[in-house]
Protein backbone atom coordinates (compact mmCIF):
# COMPACT_ATOMS: atom_id res chain seq x y z
CA UNK A 1 0.00 0.00 0.00
CA UNK A 2 1.11 3.18 -0.92
CA UNK A 3 0.96 5.87 2.15
CA UNK A 4 2.71 8.88 0.19
CA UNK A 5 2.95 9.39 -3.51
CA UNK A 6 4.31 12.69 -5.02
CA UNK A 7 3.53 13.16 -8.73
CA UNK A 8 5.24 15.83 -10.35
CA UNK A 9 6.27 18.27 -7.96
CA UNK A 10 7.78 21.56 -9.17
CA UNK A 11 8.97 24.49 -6.79
CA UNK A 12 10.83 27.46 -7.56
CA UNK A 13 12.57 30.04 -5.67
CA UNK A 14 12.73 33.03 -8.08
CA UNK A 15 14.63 31.56 -10.76
CA UNK A 16 16.59 28.67 -9.13
CA UNK A 17 13.70 25.42 -10.26
CA UNK A 18 14.52 23.63 -6.79
CA UNK A 19 12.70 21.04 -7.67
CA UNK A 20 11.92 20.16 -11.59
CA UNK A 21 9.45 17.00 -11.63
CA UNK A 22 10.17 14.86 -8.52
CA UNK A 23 8.04 12.08 -8.09
CA UNK A 24 8.24 9.20 -5.33
CA UNK A 25 6.38 6.97 -3.54
CA UNK A 26 6.46 5.70 0.04
CA UNK A 27 5.24 2.28 0.88
CA UNK A 28 4.20 1.08 4.28
CA UNK A 29 6.27 0.03 6.98
CA UNK A 30 9.48 1.24 4.85
CA UNK A 31 12.71 3.16 4.87
CA UNK A 32 13.36 5.06 1.87
CA UNK A 33 16.98 6.88 1.41
CA UNK A 34 16.76 9.97 0.09
CA UNK A 35 20.25 10.92 -1.25
CA UNK A 36 21.50 13.54 -3.18
CA UNK A 37 24.38 16.46 -3.07
CA UNK A 38 24.48 19.45 -1.47
CA UNK A 39 21.57 21.48 -3.40
CA UNK A 40 19.76 18.95 -4.71
CA UNK A 41 16.46 19.63 -3.50
CA UNK A 42 16.44 17.13 -0.81
CA UNK A 43 15.48 19.63 1.91
CA UNK A 44 13.14 21.66 -0.37
CA UNK A 45 11.23 18.36 -1.36
CA UNK A 46 10.30 17.58 2.41
CA UNK A 47 9.14 20.89 3.23
CA UNK A 48 7.10 20.91 0.26
CA UNK A 49 5.84 17.66 1.73
CA UNK A 50 5.66 19.31 5.47
CA UNK A 51 3.82 22.60 4.28
CA UNK A 52 6.54 24.36 5.21
CA UNK A 53 5.67 26.58 1.49
CA UNK A 54 3.68 25.22 -0.95
CA UNK A 55 4.48 23.99 -4.03
CA UNK A 56 4.09 25.59 -7.71
CA UNK A 57 2.85 22.53 -8.79
CA UNK A 58 2.06 18.48 -8.67
CA UNK A 59 0.45 16.06 -6.59
CA UNK A 60 0.45 14.77 -3.43
CA UNK A 61 -1.49 11.68 -2.51
CA UNK A 62 -1.84 9.91 1.13
CA UNK A 63 -3.21 6.33 1.44
CA UNK A 64 -4.35 6.70 -2.59
CA UNK A 65 -6.28 10.57 -1.47
CA UNK A 66 -5.29 13.67 -3.05
CA UNK A 67 -4.62 16.15 -0.50
CA UNK A 68 -4.05 19.89 -0.31
CA UNK A 69 -0.79 20.70 1.89
CA UNK A 70 -0.92 24.63 2.89
CA UNK A 71 0.59 24.52 6.70
CA UNK A 72 2.69 22.55 8.46
CA UNK A 73 -0.72 21.58 10.27
CA UNK A 74 -2.26 20.08 7.64
CA UNK A 75 1.01 17.87 7.05
CA UNK A 76 0.71 17.34 10.67
CA UNK A 77 -3.51 16.48 10.65
CA UNK A 78 -2.42 14.25 7.53
CA UNK A 79 -0.19 11.86 9.88
CA UNK A 80 3.06 13.71 8.37
CA UNK A 81 5.86 14.30 10.99
CA UNK A 82 8.90 15.73 10.21
CA UNK A 83 12.17 16.45 11.97
CA UNK A 84 14.18 19.40 9.69
CA UNK A 85 17.40 19.74 9.99
CA UNK A 86 18.88 21.19 13.35
CA UNK A 87 15.87 22.89 13.88
CA UNK A 88 13.12 20.28 15.42
CA UNK A 89 12.96 21.32 19.43
CA UNK A 90 13.02 24.90 21.29
CA UNK A 91 16.15 24.50 23.59
CA UNK A 92 14.51 26.30 26.19
CA UNK A 93 11.66 24.53 26.75
CA UNK A 94 10.93 21.33 28.98
CA UNK A 95 11.06 17.61 27.30
CA UNK A 96 7.83 17.09 27.87
CA UNK A 97 6.88 20.25 26.49
CA UNK A 98 9.10 19.89 23.38
CA UNK A 99 6.90 16.38 22.90
CA UNK A 100 3.42 18.27 22.95
CA UNK A 101 4.42 21.51 21.06
CA UNK A 102 1.77 22.67 19.26
CA UNK A 103 -0.68 19.85 20.15
CA UNK A 104 -0.35 20.98 24.09
CA UNK A 105 -3.14 18.67 26.66
CA UNK A 106 -5.44 21.62 27.82
CA UNK A 107 -7.95 21.97 30.48
CA UNK A 108 -10.93 24.44 29.10
CA UNK A 109 -10.23 24.06 25.97
CA UNK A 110 -12.67 26.31 24.86
CA UNK A 111 -10.29 29.13 26.36
CA UNK A 112 -8.34 28.56 23.25
CA UNK A 113 -4.65 30.29 23.70
CA UNK A 114 -5.36 31.28 27.16
CA UNK A 115 -6.73 27.63 28.40
CA UNK A 116 -4.39 26.37 30.74
CA UNK A 117 -1.99 23.58 30.15
CA UNK A 118 -3.07 20.04 31.46
CA UNK A 119 0.80 19.95 33.37
CA UNK A 120 -0.06 16.53 35.01
CA UNK A 121 -1.18 14.83 31.91
CA UNK A 122 1.50 16.32 30.23
CA UNK A 123 4.45 14.82 32.26
CA UNK A 124 2.38 11.58 32.40
CA UNK A 125 2.21 11.32 28.70
CA UNK A 126 5.62 12.18 28.23
CA UNK A 127 7.58 9.78 30.78
CA UNK A 128 5.04 7.22 28.92
CA UNK A 129 6.69 8.05 25.37
CA UNK A 130 9.81 8.34 27.25
CA UNK A 131 9.74 4.44 28.34
CA UNK A 132 8.17 3.24 24.99
CA UNK A 133 10.73 4.53 23.07
CA UNK A 134 13.29 3.20 25.73
CA UNK A 135 14.95 6.27 26.94
CA UNK A 136 13.11 7.11 30.04
CA UNK A 137 16.31 5.77 32.30
CA UNK A 138 18.40 8.72 31.69
CA UNK A 139 16.22 11.45 31.05
CA UNK A 140 13.64 13.45 32.96
CA UNK A 141 10.50 14.85 31.10
CA UNK A 142 11.24 17.93 33.13
CA UNK A 143 14.57 18.30 31.86
CA UNK A 144 15.41 21.42 29.90
CA UNK A 145 16.58 20.62 26.49
CA UNK A 146 19.04 22.32 25.98
CA UNK A 147 20.82 20.34 28.62
CA UNK A 148 20.49 17.51 26.39
CA UNK A 149 23.29 15.80 23.79
CA UNK A 150 22.48 16.01 20.50
CA UNK A 151 22.09 12.12 19.92
CA UNK A 152 19.49 12.63 22.54
CA UNK A 153 18.04 15.47 20.89
CA UNK A 154 17.19 13.65 17.99
CA UNK A 155 15.79 10.84 19.86
CA UNK A 156 13.15 12.87 21.63
CA UNK A 157 12.71 14.51 18.03
CA UNK A 158 12.17 10.74 16.88
CA UNK A 159 10.32 9.65 19.33
CA UNK A 160 7.67 13.30 19.21
CA UNK A 161 7.23 12.23 15.64
CA UNK A 162 6.11 8.74 16.22
CA UNK A 163 4.09 9.56 19.53
CA UNK A 164 1.26 10.98 16.77
CA UNK A 165 1.23 7.52 15.39
CA UNK A 166 2.50 9.11 12.24
CA UNK A 167 1.85 7.09 8.74
CA UNK A 168 5.09 9.07 7.72
CA UNK A 169 8.18 10.20 9.11
CA UNK A 170 10.48 12.42 7.63
CA UNK A 171 14.07 12.91 8.94
CA UNK A 172 16.62 15.91 6.79
CA UNK A 173 20.10 14.54 8.06
CA UNK A 174 19.20 13.43 11.04
CA UNK A 175 22.97 12.19 11.97
CA UNK A 176 24.37 15.35 11.43
CA UNK A 177 26.72 16.65 13.94
CA UNK A 178 26.43 13.49 15.99
CA UNK A 179 28.94 11.35 17.40
CA UNK A 180 29.78 7.84 15.96
CA UNK A 181 28.18 6.41 19.13
CA UNK A 182 25.11 9.07 18.94
CA UNK A 183 24.59 8.31 14.79
CA UNK A 184 24.26 4.37 15.79
CA UNK A 185 21.48 5.47 18.22
CA UNK A 186 19.80 7.33 15.57
CA UNK A 187 19.67 4.84 13.28
CA UNK A 188 18.98 1.97 15.47
CA UNK A 189 15.74 4.13 16.37
CA UNK A 190 15.12 4.35 12.76
CA UNK A 191 14.72 0.79 12.52
CA UNK A 192 12.41 0.51 15.24
CA UNK A 193 10.39 3.17 13.90
CA UNK A 194 9.99 1.24 10.86
CA UNK A 195 9.33 -2.25 13.23
CA UNK A 196 6.71 -0.34 14.67
CA UNK A 197 4.89 -0.05 11.27
CA UNK A 198 5.62 3.60 10.44
CA UNK A 199 6.97 4.70 7.24
CA UNK A 200 10.27 6.58 6.74
CA UNK A 201 11.59 8.79 4.26
CA UNK A 202 15.37 9.26 5.47
CA UNK A 203 17.66 12.26 4.10
CA UNK A 204 21.22 12.02 4.27
CA UNK A 205 24.53 12.41 3.37
CA UNK A 206 25.93 9.25 3.84
CA UNK A 207 25.78 6.16 1.95
CA UNK A 208 27.03 3.85 4.57
CA UNK A 209 24.30 4.90 6.71
CA UNK A 210 21.69 4.14 3.99
CA UNK A 211 22.91 0.29 3.83
CA UNK A 212 23.00 0.21 7.51
CA UNK A 213 18.77 0.98 7.38
CA UNK A 214 16.92 2.07 4.09
CA UNK A 215 14.83 -0.65 1.90
CA UNK A 216 15.07 1.36 -0.93
CA UNK A 217 17.28 4.25 -2.05
CA UNK A 218 16.24 7.58 -4.25
CA UNK A 219 18.66 9.77 -5.76
CA UNK A 220 18.18 13.45 -6.58
CA UNK A 221 20.34 15.78 -8.66
CA UNK A 222 19.16 19.16 -9.32
CA UNK A 223 15.80 18.92 -8.51
CA UNK A 224 15.26 15.78 -10.43
CA UNK A 225 14.96 11.86 -9.20
CA UNK A 226 17.52 10.23 -11.21
CA UNK A 227 17.71 7.17 -9.88
CA UNK A 228 15.57 4.36 -7.53
CA UNK A 229 16.38 1.47 -6.85
CA UNK A 230 16.02 -1.42 -3.41
CA UNK A 231 19.07 -1.71 -1.27
CA UNK A 232 19.20 -5.29 -2.17
CA UNK A 233 19.92 -4.92 -5.73
CA UNK A 234 22.33 -2.33 -5.79
CA UNK A 235 26.00 -1.67 -3.71
CA UNK A 236 28.06 1.17 -2.66
CA UNK A 237 29.85 2.38 -5.47
CA UNK A 238 27.14 2.15 -7.95
CA UNK A 239 24.88 4.54 -5.60
CA UNK A 240 28.02 6.52 -4.98
CA UNK A 241 28.00 7.02 -9.03
CA UNK A 242 24.44 8.10 -9.64
CA UNK A 243 24.92 11.08 -6.57
CA UNK A 244 28.21 12.62 -8.23
CA UNK A 245 26.44 12.05 -12.16
CA UNK A 246 29.73 10.25 -12.71
CA UNK A 247 29.18 8.02 -15.96
CA UNK A 248 25.95 6.65 -15.15
CA UNK A 249 25.03 4.22 -18.16
CA UNK A 250 27.91 3.04 -18.26
CA UNK A 251 28.65 1.94 -14.71
CA UNK A 252 24.86 0.80 -14.46
CA UNK A 253 25.35 -1.88 -16.63
CA UNK A 254 28.62 -2.70 -15.35
CA UNK A 255 26.53 -2.73 -12.00
CA UNK A 256 23.88 -4.97 -13.62
CA UNK A 257 26.58 -7.23 -15.58
CA UNK A 258 27.86 -8.34 -12.11
CA UNK B 1 11.32 15.70 39.91
CA UNK B 2 12.49 15.20 43.96
CA UNK B 3 11.64 18.32 46.30
CA UNK B 4 15.55 18.37 46.70
CA UNK B 5 16.55 18.74 43.17
CA UNK B 6 13.52 21.20 42.30
CA UNK B 7 14.68 23.45 45.18
CA UNK B 8 18.11 23.63 43.92
CA UNK B 9 17.10 24.57 40.44
CA UNK B 10 14.63 27.07 42.44
CA UNK B 11 17.59 28.83 43.81
CA UNK B 12 19.78 28.74 40.84
CA UNK B 13 17.09 30.04 38.80
CA UNK B 14 17.18 33.67 37.55
CA UNK B 15 14.50 35.63 39.53
CA UNK B 16 15.63 33.98 42.52
CA UNK B 17 19.22 35.63 42.45
CA UNK B 18 17.75 39.17 41.62
CA UNK B 19 15.30 38.53 44.64
CA UNK B 20 18.08 38.32 47.25
CA UNK B 21 20.23 41.35 45.31
CA UNK B 22 16.99 42.95 45.67
CA UNK B 23 16.51 42.65 49.49
CA UNK B 24 20.01 43.57 49.62
CA UNK B 25 19.52 46.46 48.37
CA UNK B 26 16.79 47.24 49.75
CA UNK B 27 18.40 46.02 53.61
CA UNK B 28 21.73 48.40 52.58
CA UNK B 29 19.48 51.53 51.68
CA UNK B 30 17.39 51.04 54.46
CA UNK B 31 20.04 51.02 56.61
CA UNK B 32 21.85 53.78 54.98
CA UNK B 33 18.76 56.23 55.36
CA UNK B 34 16.14 55.79 57.54
CA UNK B 35 13.76 57.47 55.57
CA UNK B 36 14.19 54.90 53.19
CA UNK B 37 11.36 52.89 54.57
CA UNK B 38 9.00 55.31 56.24
CA UNK B 39 5.30 55.28 54.70
CA UNK B 40 5.69 58.55 52.65
CA UNK B 41 8.71 57.27 50.54
CA UNK B 42 7.61 53.57 50.07
CA UNK B 43 3.81 55.18 48.84
CA UNK B 44 6.19 57.43 46.77
CA UNK B 45 8.19 54.46 44.88
CA UNK B 46 4.50 52.39 44.57
CA UNK B 47 2.99 55.29 42.90
CA UNK B 48 5.62 55.50 40.37
CA UNK B 49 6.38 51.13 40.40
CA UNK B 50 3.07 50.31 38.03
CA UNK B 51 3.56 52.82 35.57
CA UNK B 52 6.98 51.35 34.44
CA UNK B 53 6.30 47.81 35.71
CA UNK B 54 2.61 47.18 33.60
CA UNK B 55 5.05 47.87 30.06
CA UNK B 56 7.56 45.39 31.57
CA UNK B 57 5.16 43.23 31.99
CA UNK B 58 4.09 42.97 28.26
CA UNK B 59 7.91 43.63 27.15
CA UNK B 60 8.68 40.27 29.10
CA UNK B 61 6.63 38.54 26.67
CA UNK B 62 7.97 40.58 23.89
CA UNK B 63 11.28 39.45 24.94
CA UNK B 64 10.77 35.65 25.78
CA UNK B 65 9.16 35.39 22.12
CA UNK B 66 12.27 36.96 20.75
CA UNK B 67 11.24 40.37 19.97
CA UNK B 68 11.48 43.79 21.68
CA UNK B 69 10.10 47.39 21.52
CA UNK B 70 11.70 50.51 21.69
CA UNK B 71 8.60 52.55 21.06
CA UNK B 72 6.76 51.72 23.88
CA UNK B 73 8.24 55.14 25.87
CA UNK B 74 6.89 57.23 23.18
CA UNK B 75 3.57 55.79 22.84
CA UNK B 76 3.24 56.46 27.08
CA UNK B 77 3.44 59.75 25.71
CA UNK B 78 1.66 60.06 22.43
CA UNK B 79 -1.55 58.04 23.92
CA UNK B 80 -2.69 60.73 26.91
CA UNK B 81 -1.28 63.59 24.58
CA UNK B 82 -3.91 62.24 21.85
CA UNK B 83 -7.08 61.73 24.66
CA UNK B 84 -6.94 64.53 26.70
CA UNK B 85 -6.55 66.86 22.85
CA UNK B 86 -9.64 65.35 21.99
CA UNK B 87 -11.55 65.96 24.86
CA UNK B 88 -10.10 69.60 26.19
CA UNK B 89 -9.86 70.77 22.11
CA UNK B 90 -12.46 68.55 20.45
CA UNK B 91 -15.14 68.48 23.42
CA UNK B 92 -14.93 64.54 22.70
CA UNK B 93 -16.71 62.50 25.55
CA UNK B 94 -13.49 60.90 28.13
CA UNK B 95 -15.09 57.58 27.76
CA UNK B 96 -14.75 57.67 23.83
CA UNK B 97 -11.50 59.50 23.86
CA UNK B 98 -9.61 56.93 25.59
CA UNK B 99 -10.97 54.38 23.11
CA UNK B 100 -9.55 56.18 20.26
CA UNK B 101 -6.22 56.01 22.49
CA UNK B 102 -6.56 52.41 22.92
CA UNK B 103 -7.22 52.11 18.94
CA UNK B 104 -4.08 54.49 18.26
CA UNK B 105 -2.17 51.74 20.52
CA UNK B 106 -3.51 48.72 18.94
CA UNK B 107 -2.85 50.29 15.96
CA UNK B 108 1.15 51.20 16.68
CA UNK B 109 1.55 47.55 17.80
CA UNK B 110 -0.43 46.05 14.87
CA UNK B 111 1.99 48.45 12.75
CA UNK B 112 5.23 47.16 14.46
CA UNK B 113 4.42 43.55 14.62
CA UNK B 114 3.21 43.16 10.68
CA UNK B 115 6.85 45.04 9.34
CA UNK B 116 8.77 42.81 12.15
CA UNK B 117 6.88 39.83 10.96
CA UNK B 118 5.78 40.16 7.65
CA UNK B 119 8.62 42.22 6.23
CA UNK B 120 11.16 40.50 7.88
CA UNK B 121 12.86 43.47 9.41
CA UNK B 122 14.66 43.31 12.81
CA UNK B 123 12.67 44.69 15.61
CA UNK B 124 15.40 47.25 16.85
CA UNK B 125 15.15 48.90 13.56
CA UNK B 126 11.29 48.87 13.00
CA UNK B 127 10.43 50.11 16.73
CA UNK B 128 13.36 52.35 16.79
CA UNK B 129 11.98 54.55 13.88
CA UNK B 130 8.49 54.25 15.22
CA UNK B 131 9.47 55.56 18.38
CA UNK B 132 10.76 58.90 16.75
CA UNK B 133 7.73 58.51 14.58
CA UNK B 134 5.25 58.57 17.73
CA UNK B 135 7.79 60.95 19.67
CA UNK B 136 7.39 63.34 16.71
CA UNK B 137 3.43 63.11 16.42
CA UNK B 138 2.88 63.75 20.29
CA UNK B 139 5.68 67.14 19.77
CA UNK B 140 3.50 67.88 17.14
CA UNK B 141 0.23 67.73 17.78
CA UNK B 142 0.85 69.67 21.31
CA UNK B 143 3.38 71.93 19.39
CA UNK B 144 5.32 70.96 22.02
CA UNK B 145 3.56 72.18 24.87
CA UNK B 146 2.21 70.14 28.31
CA UNK B 147 -1.20 70.27 27.76
CA UNK B 148 -3.13 71.65 30.72
CA UNK B 149 -4.01 70.11 33.72
CA UNK B 150 -6.77 67.92 33.81
CA UNK B 151 -8.45 67.66 37.68
CA UNK B 152 -12.03 66.78 36.84
CA UNK B 153 -12.13 63.47 38.79
CA UNK B 154 -14.66 61.16 37.72
CA UNK B 155 -14.91 57.11 36.40
CA UNK B 156 -11.81 57.02 34.60
CA UNK B 157 -9.93 58.53 36.99
CA UNK B 158 -10.70 56.88 39.44
CA UNK B 159 -10.34 53.66 37.54
CA UNK B 160 -7.26 54.53 36.58
CA UNK B 161 -5.60 56.92 39.21
CA UNK B 162 -7.73 56.79 42.35
CA UNK B 163 -5.73 56.96 45.21
CA UNK B 164 -6.47 55.19 48.74
CA UNK B 165 -5.02 55.15 52.10
CA UNK B 166 -3.42 51.76 54.15
CA UNK B 167 -2.68 53.10 57.57
CA UNK B 168 -0.16 55.90 56.80
CA UNK B 169 0.51 54.51 53.39
CA UNK B 170 -1.32 56.39 50.36
CA UNK B 171 -1.39 54.12 47.25
CA UNK B 172 -3.09 54.11 44.06
CA UNK B 173 -5.53 51.79 42.11
CA UNK B 174 -2.66 51.29 39.23
CA UNK B 175 -1.04 49.11 42.09
CA UNK B 176 -4.06 46.59 41.87
CA UNK B 177 -4.08 46.60 38.00
CA UNK B 178 -0.02 46.30 37.76
CA UNK B 179 -0.49 42.87 40.28
CA UNK B 180 -3.84 41.92 38.35
CA UNK B 181 -1.95 42.54 35.11
CA UNK B 182 1.07 40.44 36.98
CA UNK B 183 -0.77 37.15 38.05
CA UNK B 184 -2.33 37.02 34.31
CA UNK B 185 1.06 37.35 32.96
CA UNK B 186 2.40 34.56 35.01
CA UNK B 187 -0.74 32.98 34.25
CA UNK B 188 -0.32 33.22 30.35
CA UNK B 189 3.77 32.51 30.49
CA UNK B 190 3.82 29.40 33.03
CA UNK B 191 0.53 27.73 32.78
CA UNK B 192 -1.11 28.54 29.13
CA UNK B 193 -0.93 26.96 25.94
CA UNK B 194 0.04 30.42 24.97
CA UNK B 195 2.53 30.40 27.27
CA UNK B 196 4.16 27.46 25.78
CA UNK B 197 4.16 28.92 22.17
CA UNK B 198 5.60 32.04 23.26
CA UNK B 199 8.47 30.49 24.93
CA UNK B 200 8.94 27.61 21.76
CA UNK B 201 8.91 31.07 19.47
CA UNK B 202 11.90 32.86 21.65
CA UNK B 203 13.78 29.82 21.61
CA UNK B 204 13.88 28.23 18.08
CA UNK B 205 10.99 29.66 15.92
CA UNK B 206 11.45 27.08 13.35
CA UNK B 207 10.94 24.03 15.21
CA UNK B 208 7.53 26.40 16.19
CA UNK B 209 6.74 26.73 13.17
CA UNK B 210 7.18 23.42 11.80
CA UNK B 211 4.99 22.08 14.79
CA UNK B 212 1.96 24.49 13.41
CA UNK B 213 2.60 27.26 15.69
CA UNK B 214 0.97 30.52 14.75
CA UNK B 215 4.92 32.18 15.23
CA UNK B 216 3.88 35.68 13.14
CA UNK B 217 0.19 35.84 14.56
CA UNK B 218 1.93 35.35 18.38
CA UNK B 219 4.34 38.11 18.00
CA UNK B 220 2.00 40.56 16.66
CA UNK B 221 -0.50 40.23 19.31
CA UNK B 222 2.37 40.60 21.81
CA UNK B 223 3.21 44.04 19.52
CA UNK B 224 -0.15 45.19 20.43
CA UNK B 225 -0.41 44.00 23.93
CA UNK B 226 3.29 45.95 24.55
CA UNK B 227 1.80 49.21 23.00
CA UNK B 228 -1.53 48.55 24.63
CA UNK B 229 0.07 48.36 27.84
CA UNK B 230 2.61 50.94 27.27
CA UNK B 231 -0.77 53.48 26.44
CA UNK B 232 -2.63 52.47 29.59
CA UNK B 233 0.60 52.90 31.93
CA UNK B 234 0.71 56.77 30.08
CA UNK B 235 -2.87 57.30 31.12
CA UNK B 236 -2.30 55.89 34.53
CA UNK B 237 1.00 58.60 34.95
CA UNK B 238 -1.10 61.33 32.84
CA UNK B 239 -4.26 60.72 35.49
CA UNK B 240 -2.41 60.52 38.32
CA UNK B 241 -0.17 64.11 37.89
CA UNK B 242 -3.21 65.56 36.18
CA UNK B 243 -1.45 66.74 33.15
CA UNK B 244 -0.10 65.25 29.73
CA UNK B 245 3.05 65.89 28.60
CA UNK B 246 4.10 65.34 24.69
CA UNK B 247 7.86 64.43 26.51
CA UNK B 248 6.37 62.23 29.19
CA UNK B 249 8.04 58.42 28.88
CA UNK B 250 11.30 59.92 27.20
CA UNK B 251 13.83 57.25 27.85
CA UNK B 252 11.62 54.48 29.36
CA UNK B 253 12.08 52.00 26.23
CA UNK B 254 15.61 51.48 28.06
CA UNK B 255 14.17 51.53 31.58
CA UNK B 256 11.85 48.81 31.18
CA UNK B 257 14.13 46.43 28.99
CA UNK B 258 16.64 46.95 32.31
CA UNK B 259 13.95 45.92 34.46
CA UNK B 260 13.14 42.58 32.44
CA UNK B 261 16.50 41.55 31.45
CA UNK B 262 18.13 42.52 35.51
CA UNK B 263 14.97 40.09 36.50
CA UNK B 264 16.50 37.35 34.60
CA UNK B 265 14.81 37.01 31.35
CA UNK B 266 16.94 36.32 28.22
CA UNK B 267 17.57 39.31 25.66
CA UNK B 268 17.71 36.52 22.72
CA UNK B 269 14.38 35.09 24.18
CA UNK B 270 13.21 31.59 24.98
CA UNK B 271 13.48 32.15 28.61
CA UNK B 272 11.37 34.36 30.75
CA UNK B 273 10.22 35.22 33.71
CA UNK B 274 7.39 37.44 34.94
CA UNK B 275 8.60 36.77 38.46
CA UNK B 276 12.03 38.40 37.29
CA UNK B 277 10.22 41.46 36.02
CA UNK B 278 8.64 42.22 39.19
CA UNK B 279 11.69 41.77 41.00
CA UNK B 280 13.33 44.03 38.47
CA UNK B 281 11.08 46.67 38.17
CA UNK B 282 11.26 46.88 42.15
CA UNK B 283 15.04 47.27 41.81
CA UNK B 284 15.48 49.67 39.54
CA UNK B 285 12.78 51.79 41.21
CA UNK B 286 14.63 51.14 44.70
CA UNK B 287 18.11 52.26 43.51
CA UNK B 288 16.49 55.07 41.84
CA UNK B 289 14.74 56.05 44.55
CA UNK B 290 17.29 55.12 47.41
CA UNK B 291 20.31 56.67 45.14
CA UNK B 292 18.81 59.69 45.82
CA UNK B 293 18.14 59.23 49.46
CA UNK B 294 21.32 58.23 50.31
CA UNK B 295 23.01 61.63 49.12
CA UNK B 296 24.52 60.25 45.39
CA UNK B 297 24.62 63.45 43.60
CA UNK B 298 22.31 63.77 41.17
CA UNK B 299 24.72 64.20 38.16
CA UNK B 300 26.26 60.24 39.35
CA UNK B 301 23.12 58.86 39.45
CA UNK B 302 22.77 56.94 35.96
CA UNK B 303 26.45 55.66 37.04
CA UNK B 304 25.19 53.78 39.67
CA UNK B 305 22.15 52.61 38.13
CA UNK B 306 24.18 51.54 34.87
CA UNK B 307 26.69 50.09 37.19
CA UNK B 308 24.19 47.82 38.88
CA UNK B 309 22.43 46.63 35.94
CA UNK B 310 25.69 45.80 34.49
CA UNK B 311 26.75 43.42 37.51
CA UNK B 312 23.19 42.02 37.57
CA UNK B 313 23.86 41.01 34.21
CA UNK B 314 27.37 39.67 34.73
CA UNK B 315 25.84 37.22 37.43
CA UNK B 316 22.96 36.19 35.60
CA UNK B 317 25.37 34.98 32.67
CA UNK B 318 27.66 33.63 35.51
CA UNK B 319 24.33 31.46 36.74
CA UNK B 320 23.54 30.20 32.97
CA UNK B 321 26.99 28.92 32.31
CA UNK B 322 26.80 27.22 35.76
CA UNK B 323 23.67 25.95 35.15
CA UNK B 324 24.46 24.63 31.65
CA UNK B 325 27.90 23.33 32.92
CA UNK B 326 26.01 21.04 35.72
N1 LIG C 1 14.18 29.40 0.64
C1 LIG C 1 14.95 29.35 -0.47
N2 LIG C 1 15.09 30.44 -1.23
C2 LIG C 1 15.84 30.40 -2.35
N3 LIG C 1 16.48 29.32 -2.79
C3 LIG C 1 16.37 28.19 -2.06
C4 LIG C 1 15.61 28.15 -0.87
N4 LIG C 1 15.67 26.89 -0.35
C5 LIG C 1 16.46 26.20 -1.20
N5 LIG C 1 16.87 26.97 -2.23
C6 LIG C 1 17.70 26.52 -3.35
O1 LIG C 1 17.13 25.37 -3.87
C7 LIG C 1 18.12 24.43 -4.22
C8 LIG C 1 17.87 23.13 -3.44
O2 LIG C 1 18.17 23.33 -2.05
P1 LIG C 1 17.89 22.25 -0.91
O3 LIG C 1 16.55 21.66 -1.15
O4 LIG C 1 18.14 22.88 0.39
O5 LIG C 1 19.03 21.18 -1.22
P2 LIG C 1 19.54 19.97 -0.34
O6 LIG C 1 18.71 19.85 0.88
O7 LIG C 1 19.42 18.80 -1.25
O8 LIG C 1 20.97 20.25 -0.02
C9 LIG C 1 19.45 25.05 -3.91
O9 LIG C 1 19.95 25.62 -5.10
C10 LIG C 1 19.10 26.11 -2.93
O10 LIG C 1 20.01 27.19 -3.01
MG1 LIG D 1 19.29 20.04 3.07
Amino acid sequence: MDVLRLQNLQKSFGSVRALKNASLTLREGEVVALLGDNGAGKSTLIKAISGVFPIDRGEIFVRGEKVSIRSTRDAMDLGIETIHQDTSLAPDLSIARNLFLGREPVNFGWLGVFAPLDLAKLRKAASELLKRVGISKKLDADALVSTLSGGERQSIAISRAMQFAAKVIILDEPTNNLGVEETHGVLRFVKEVRDAGHSVLLITHNIHHVFQVADRIIVMRRGEIVAEQTVADTDLLTVESIITGADMSALLKEARAK
Amino acid sequence: MPVGKRRSSLIRSPQFSSLVILIVLLAVFAIADRNFLSPLNISNMMAFLPELGIIALGMTLLLTAGEFDLSVGAVFGLAPVLVMLLVQNGNWDIGVALLAGLLLCIAIGAINGLIVTKIGISSFLVTLSMLLVVRGAALYITQGFPLKSWDQPGFFVTLLAGSFNVGSFRFYTSLWWFIGLSVFAIYILRYAKLGNWISAIGSNRNAAVARGVPADAVKIWLFIATSVLAGLAGMISAFRISAASPVAGTGYELEVIAMVVVGGTALTGGRGTILGTIVGALMLRAIRNGIVLIGVPGLAYNIFVGLIILAMLILHALLQKNAARS
